[in-house]
């Protein structure tokens, strides 16, 4: 449903994403990793409509949506979640994630409802008339998740939402992305932690200086040598070997 | 009813009044309360709810002054129609200066408001031809509703209770509307709100137009109650700045602040304009050096105003959900 066609962007004289092409299709967990500065984030804001792609084409269901606005390409179906997190700090865990439903719905009455339910899924029950600024980290990057869901995405990109999580949160948030897959939901996810990568991911695509080195399956990437080399670093493959 | 005590009270006490006081200059006092508070709600529609704080607000209060004032004198036209024209004008005026500093925020917005106020004071004090210039413009007493025109300051009370009301509901419905909420997502994070679907920007335009219509309305109506425009001191910046204390110290983005606010500020100004008048003259300008204190205090100890910080005392005491 998601298609970048050589889409490129530069920041002055530094291409931040050079050329990168890969599909998302509908219902899969698409991963992307890289080392810090490859482009995985800045790849997210064109897709997202953030930034506007100096060249190539991001295609979602066939349309051109490179030059629409971010919350246009929200309305089309595709959310994203923030690697900093941005909640809405003055504001109740509650009425931030109602403030997503919002978008759907066009009774505050209905979002409350959708809000009270995505909070539960999220499992922020306890916490829902909390203002989010008072929320540790762990906990605001399930609240960007449940706000984010509440949008009724059909693809959802999450920036890194298990960095800085403990062995707990993190069984967690695995356990939730499995389950909104198992819903149908089509998921892109930018990780570092790779056993989470390797278990929740159907294909990987891998970012280097702003460019494609790799793209496939976990156990092949795992495996390739220009990965290991650029990314995973040799330890990782005896480690798992 | 408790999410409304507090308007209840105020505004209830203010319709009372008049049946007991009748003495002109309490009254006075009462109607520069509302009609200050009515403003800075106003003004609390951009700067508190929408999180874009103007120091140029006196730029579309002008507008309305000037309609009002300049229908009646110039085309014999009623007052009512000046404050539509008015309304009209300044919400032109909110979407293009909305649109033009869209991207700016904090102080920066706020140099752009003031700027456009002091561009308005200039025109309107130089084009001679149209405004009278800097002399300023009388606004005829005419006698009857369609020419707002009330000898009685017990009328004055009621339509500007009215305004307080209906600037009061406004507010109220930004706190609870679907577009309310989504204004809150953009006032603090726009980034996230955008993400999240939100057409940010064009909340942000829309909210200083609104802020700009309602702050002209009221604008026209204060021209009628005082009868005199004077450019000088309708686009001033003090008056910009007294529009947005009045909601600071009585607590931005909540809709009984700017009424607070205006409680305290308006009743100071008046109570020490009234004892230092006739002897020391010289004194008068001490109400700027005590609302300068009263800022900072505000500011450094309670910085969610007066309305946030007694609700907080309230809720603790258990008296009421909500200020």
């Amino acid at each position: 449903m998601l298609e970048l066609d050589a889409v490129t962007k530069r920041f002055g004289g530094l291409t931040a994403v050079g050329k990168v092409s890969f599909r998302a299709t509908e219902g899969e967990i698409l991963g992307i990793i890289g080392p810090n500065g490859a482009g995985k984030t800045t790849l997210f804001n064109v897709i997202s409509g953030f930034y506007a792609p100096d060249e190539g084409r991001v295609l979602l269901d066939g349309r051109d949506v490179s030059k629409l606005p971010a919350h246009q390409i929200c309305a089309l179906g595709l959310c994203r979640t923030f690697q900093l997190v941005k909640p809405f700090g003055n504001l109740s865990v509650e009425d931030n994630v109602m403030i997503g439903a919002l978008t759907r719905l066009p009774s505050v009455a209905a979002a409350r409802e959708e809000a009270r339910r995505m909070v539960a899924l999220c499992r922020l029950e306890a916490l829902a008339g909390a203002p989010a600024r008072s929320l540790p980290i762990g906990l605001r990057k399930r609240l960007e998740v449940a706000r984010a869901l509440a949008t009724k995405p059909r693809l959802l990109l999450l920036d890194e939402v298990m960095a800085g999580l403990n062995a707990t949160e993190l069984g967690e948030m695995v356990a939730l992305i499995q389950r909104l897959h198992a819903e149908g939901l089509g998921l892109i996810i930018i990780e570092h932690i790779m056993a989470a990568m390797m278990r929740l991911a159907h294909r990987i695509v891998v970012l280097h200086h702003g460019e494609k080195i790799a793209e496939g399956p976990p156990e092949s990437i795992a495996r390739d040598p220009r990965v290991v080399d650029a990314y995973l670093g040799e330890e990782f493959v005896l480690a798992d070997a | 009813m408790r999410p409304h005590a507090l308007a209840l009270a105020i505004f209830g006490i203010s319709a009372l009044t008049p049946l007991v006081i009748r003495d002109g200059f309490f009254l006075d006092s009462l109607i520069l309360i509302l009609m200050w508070g009515a403003i800075s709600g106003a003004w609390n529609v951009a700067g508190g709810y929408a999180g874009q704080a103007s120091l140029g607000h006196s730029a579309f209060f002008g507008i309305g002054a000037y309609s009002a004032a300049l229908m009646a004198t110039r085309w014999n036209a009623s007052p009512w129609l000046g404050m539509l024209v008015g309304a009209v004008v300044a919400t032109g005026a909110g979407l293009i200066i909305g649109y033009l500093s869209n991207r700016l925020k904090g102080p920066y917005f706020a140099l752009a408001t003031i700027a456009f106020s002091q561009v308005l004071l200039i025109v309107a004090s130089r084009w001679r031809g149209f405004t009278a210039g800097s002399e300023g413009v009388p606004v005829p007493f005419r006698p009857g509703f369609w020419t707002l025109g009330f000898a009685s300051k017990v009328t004055w009370v009621y339509l500007v209770l009215c305004l307080a009301l209906a600037v009061y509901l406004v507010q109220v419905y930004l706190e609870r509307s679907r577009i309310g909420y989504r204004l809150a997502g953009v006032r603090e994070d726009e980034d996230a709100a955008e993400a999240l679907g939100i057409p940010s920007r064009r909340l942000k335009v829309m909210a200083v137009a609104a802020s700009a219509a309602l702050t002209s309305v009221c604008g026209a109506l204060w021209a009628q109650y005082v009868g005199f425009v004077d450019p000088f001191y309708v686009f001033s910046v003090d008056l910009s700045i007294r529009f947005a204390l009045n909601a600071i110290i009585g607590g931005i983005g909540t809709a009984m602040g700017p009424f607070v606010g205006s409680i305290l500020i308006t009743s100071l100004e008046t109570f020490l304009r009234a004892s230092f008048s006739d002897v020391r003259g010289g004194l008068i300008g001490i109400y700027l050096i005590i609302y300068g204190c009263l800022l900072i205090v505000v500011v450094r100890f309670i910085p969610q105003g007066l309305v946030g910080w007694f609700g907080q005392r309230f809720r603790a005491m258990g008296l009421y959900a909500r200020a």
